[in-house]
């Protein structure tokens, strides 16, 4: 319990941080969010006006305090650029990347898994270079090509699946799961060679271990050996690879949304910065913060449940 | 129909000097129209505050055009004609304006429109606290009376001719009802063909047909604005079926979707102007023979194709051609890069001693391809020209804002109101004179235009601008950029499509064959 309340606090501690270094940075950029709005309309009293409106004059500390109190009392406030409360614009694109994200995580390991294992169980030999020469194909190629491959496949020449476009988990599953399927496809094949690989390290050592000669001699079949127990201790660092992929993935999927229209956190954070506006900057940013970091606490507690030896202390 | 008489009428106006056709479809023949269906748009940009009053952005006002109608409105030829008001009037002082409005506008909520939204809306726009980017139109206004519901009386304090006119656009003579501001970023509501269903940032704004539409329904249910900001990705969405329509054809890829049979291409200009700018307060451009000689380095034909792919045609004004003020007797100048150095030694700029930045922005990627040609050019010439790539926000603030920069490229949507364009632009306290222009010939002329009420008075004075603009080159203007939709075939109605703006898009007309 006290493990949980020290790593809760430390990301309290962090994410508090993180939003003073934000708030500083952006503020340190040129221009603001009413020069963006007005674009080549604005004239200089046109734009004070806006800027007293906005808030823009206040003092930076004043700025930031009054975001803090708003974080802290449930009110986000409204983006600058799209006028939308930042919570609402929040929650669809958070539901949107995760959608994707989980799905590419899911095909990456349903594919990672197996073929790790029988590249490992078939060391050195054909199966071993087959696995590792796709792992190689798959890490070699960006997921844009991938992207790009997909549309022309399943969006153009078979017409089955959008080739752009995002809608809102929350409110049609069914039309948001057709407009995530192919960026999870392309974000998925990356990840599964990452994960094939460290799955086959990981198993051929596991694999020499006295433990699984111990469990042979005792005349168990092959499959129980190594699904059972040779898999059970080789998982441990794939699923801290993946846990932070799937941090890393929430803040970095802006290619493949940009190349598929699929506008979620990644695209947010990017119109976020251009726009220079900055109460939706400390919001995205403070979500891919505690996200990430409340993924691996997860990842952490998982490893419990998969490796009774770890105490959480 | 309509649409289509303008242009070719505007094409007579410019005679053999247009360099390309003014509208160009090839959509098919008439048919009958029939109601029904939606229509999925792959537009180019993502829309921002959907408050008309506060937006600035082309892409905004483009989607807003159907929710909303304006008091007056322009003709092809860019004359105010009544609209929302059925008649007008202004005295002979010019000191005031008499509106008299339709009786049968209901707005998107049921409710009539009356005098007292045209009062409403016309004050929230003046107000300082609104934030609306227009409200300098309405500086003059000493009053805004409604001796009943369907008059409205604004009284001036002094004289501003281009009042009419900078009402005929939804920006300032945008009439919304009573009250109604605080909901107008979120969910505007006006009494255009088209009701606001949703909008989800960066995604797609919903239109749903108004049938109680003043000038009778739309034959589309509605239409979906899908946000595709990539150009591959939107012809792709085309190509796959999933949009009925896209605009902002990649200007390479033009001559290849103009060739497939599949779709149908229309293509307009202006959909805006560009021109290079020179910062008149940076030293060596204080001189009129360095301007001068760096408009004659500009070869702006070549520059045309390869930096635009020929989308576009030349021009020495950036009045749009179909304007009364629009001064057709200026020619873009030749490339002449002898006479330029020529120029340039006379003012003590031998070669090599010249060293220029040129700052792009790469939200206009043409731009950025338009100084990489200027390079050589400008080189031959004996100046040293340097690119500087900054993303919009750095551009706005460095350039727009603090005016830091010694050469670069802007273009405009949609201004074609001679008030808006010259004194912003030119007079030297104007708005969007960020060049440092500072004039006197032209401050008192477009100072003396805003007091003259009769419009062809009014027109010869810009004319007199545009020529002060041209031989002291102040601005090097170069050409107007061809707008451009592609669509399925099944598409019909096209031809009423564009705004005289060449900016907004209007689906009143528009209809999907069965």
């Amino acid at each position: 319990m006290s493990f949980l309340l020290n790593r809760l606090l430390s990301i309290a501690l962090t994410l508090v941080l993180i939003s003073m270094i934000t708030f500083a940075v952006t503020n340190i950029l040129p221009g603001d969010v009413a020069m963006m709005i007005m674009g080549t309309q604005s004239n200089p009293e046109a734009l004070a006006g806006l800027r007293q409106s906005l808030g823009l004059n206040d003092p930076l500390i004043v700025q930031y305090g009054r975001w803090v109190f708003g974080m802290l009392t449930g009110d986000w406030g409204n983006s600058l650029i799209f006028k939308v409360p930042i919570t609402e614009l929040l929650g669809q694109k958070i539901r949107s990347s995760a959608l994707i994200v989980v799905l590419s995580m899911a095909i990456a390991l349903a594919a990672a898994v197996p073929l790790g294992v029988w590249a490992a169980v078939h060391r050195n030999k054909w199966q071993d270079t087959l696995s590792s020469s796709t792992a190689l194909l798959g890490v070699s190629l960006p997921d844009f090509f991938w992207g790009i491959m997909m549309i022309l496949l399943f969006a153009r020449a078979l017409g089955w699946l959008p080739s752009s476009g995002v809608a809102d988990p929350a409110t049609d599953f069914g039309a948001a799961l057709r407009y995530a399927l192919l960026p999870s496809l392309a974000l998925g094949l990356g990840l599964m060679a990452h994960l094939t690989r460290m799955t086959r390290s990981a198993m051929v050592g596991i694999l020499n271990q006295e433990f699984v000669r111990v469990a042979r001699a005792k005349g168990l079949s092959e499959r129980v050996v190594i699904w059972r127990y040779a898999l059970a201790n080789a998982i441990g660092p794939v699923m801290t690879i993946a846990g932070l992929q799937v941090g890393y993935l929430f803040g970095s999927i802006i290619v493949v949304e940009t190349l598929f229209n699929y506008t979620g956190m990644g695209w947010l954070t990017y119109q976020a910065l251009l726009n220079r506006d900055v109460p939706l900057i400390q919001a995205t940013v403070f979500v891919i913060a505690a996200v990430v970091m409340l993924i691996n606490l997860l990842v952490d507690l998982l490893y419990v449940l998969v490796d009774p030896r770890i105490r959480l202390e | 129909m309509k649409r289509r008489n303008f242009l070719i009428s505007t094409a007579g106006l410019l005679g053999s000097t247009a360099m390309l056709p003014l509208f160009t479809s090839t959509a098919s023949a008439q048919e009958t129209p029939v109601s029904g269906g939606t229509l999925i748009w792959g537009h180019s940009e993502t829309v921002q505050n959907l408050d008309m009053h506060q937006t600035g952005t082309a892409s905004t006002s483009r989607v807003l055009q159907n929710v909303h109608c304006s008091i007056v409105t322009v003709d092809k030829n860019l004359n105010v004609i009544p609209h929302l008001a059925e008649s007008f009037e202004v005295a002979p002082d010019g000191l005031t304006y008499t509106f008299k409005l339709r009786n049968d506008v209901l707005f998107h909520n049921g409710q009539k429109m009356t005098s007292a939204d045209v009062k409403y809306s016309f004050e929230r726009c003046k107000d300082p606290a609104t934030g609306a980017v227009n409200f300098e139109v309405f500086n003059h206004v000493a009053s805004i009376e409604t001796p009943d519901d369907l008059t409205v009386v604004v009284k001036m304090a002094q004289v501003n001719a281009p009042f009419l006119s900078r009402l005929a656009e939804n920006g300032a003579g945008v009439i919304m009802p009573k009250d109604s501001g605080p909901q107008q970023g979120t969910t505007p509501i006006g009494c255009g063909p088209f009701k606001f269903v949703s909008y989800e940032a960066g995604n797609a704004v919903v239109l749903a047909r108004f049938d109680e539409y003043f000038e009778g329904p739309a034959y589309l249910d509605g239409v979906i604005a899908r946000e595709i900001t990539e150009p591959t990705v939107r012809l792709t969405g085309l190509r796959t079926g999933e949009f009925h329509m896209i605009n902002d054809i990649p200007p390479d890829r033009m001559e290849e979707i103009k060739g497939d049979s599949q779709f149908q291409t229309v293509s307009w200009f202006p959909l805006n102007f560009d021109f290079i700018n020179l910062n008149n307060d940076f030293e060596p451009f204080k001189d009129q023979r360095v301007r001068l000689a760096f408009d004659l380095i500009i070869d702006k034909e070549l520059l045309l194709q390869g930096a635009l792919w020929g989308q576009g045609a030349l021009t020495a004004s950036p009045s749009y051609p179909t304007s009364l003020a629009y001064n057709n007797e200026l020619k873009p100048r030749a490339q002449d890069i002898e006479k330029a150095k020529a120029l340039l030694a006379e003012a003590g700029y031998g070669p090599g001693s010249l060293n220029i930045v040129f700052k792009a922005t790469t939200n206009y990627p043409y731009h950025v391809e338009a100084a990489q040609i200027l390079v050589e050019w400008f080189r031959e010439a004996g100046v040293n020209l340097t690119i500087e790539q900054l993303t919009w926000a750095d551009w706005l603030s460095q350039v727009w804002v603090n005016k830091d920069f010694q050469m670069s490229m802007m273009n405009f949507f949609g201004l074609w109101e001679s008030d808006f364009l010259y004194y912003s632009l030119y007079h030297s306290t104007g708005g969007f004179n960020y060049r440092h222009i500072n004039d006197p010939v032209i401050d008192e002329l477009v100072t003396k235009a805003r007091g003259v009420v009769d419009d062809q008075a009014r027109a010869d004075l810009y004319k007199q601008v545009q020529q002060r603009v041209y031989d002291e080159v102040l601005d090097i203007v170069i050409w107007f950029r061809n707008g451009s939709i592609a669509a399925q075939t099944k598409v019909g109605g096209l031809d009423t499509i564009v705004h005289p703006n060449g900016n907004a898009l209007n689906f009143h007309k528009v209809w999907l064959k069965a």
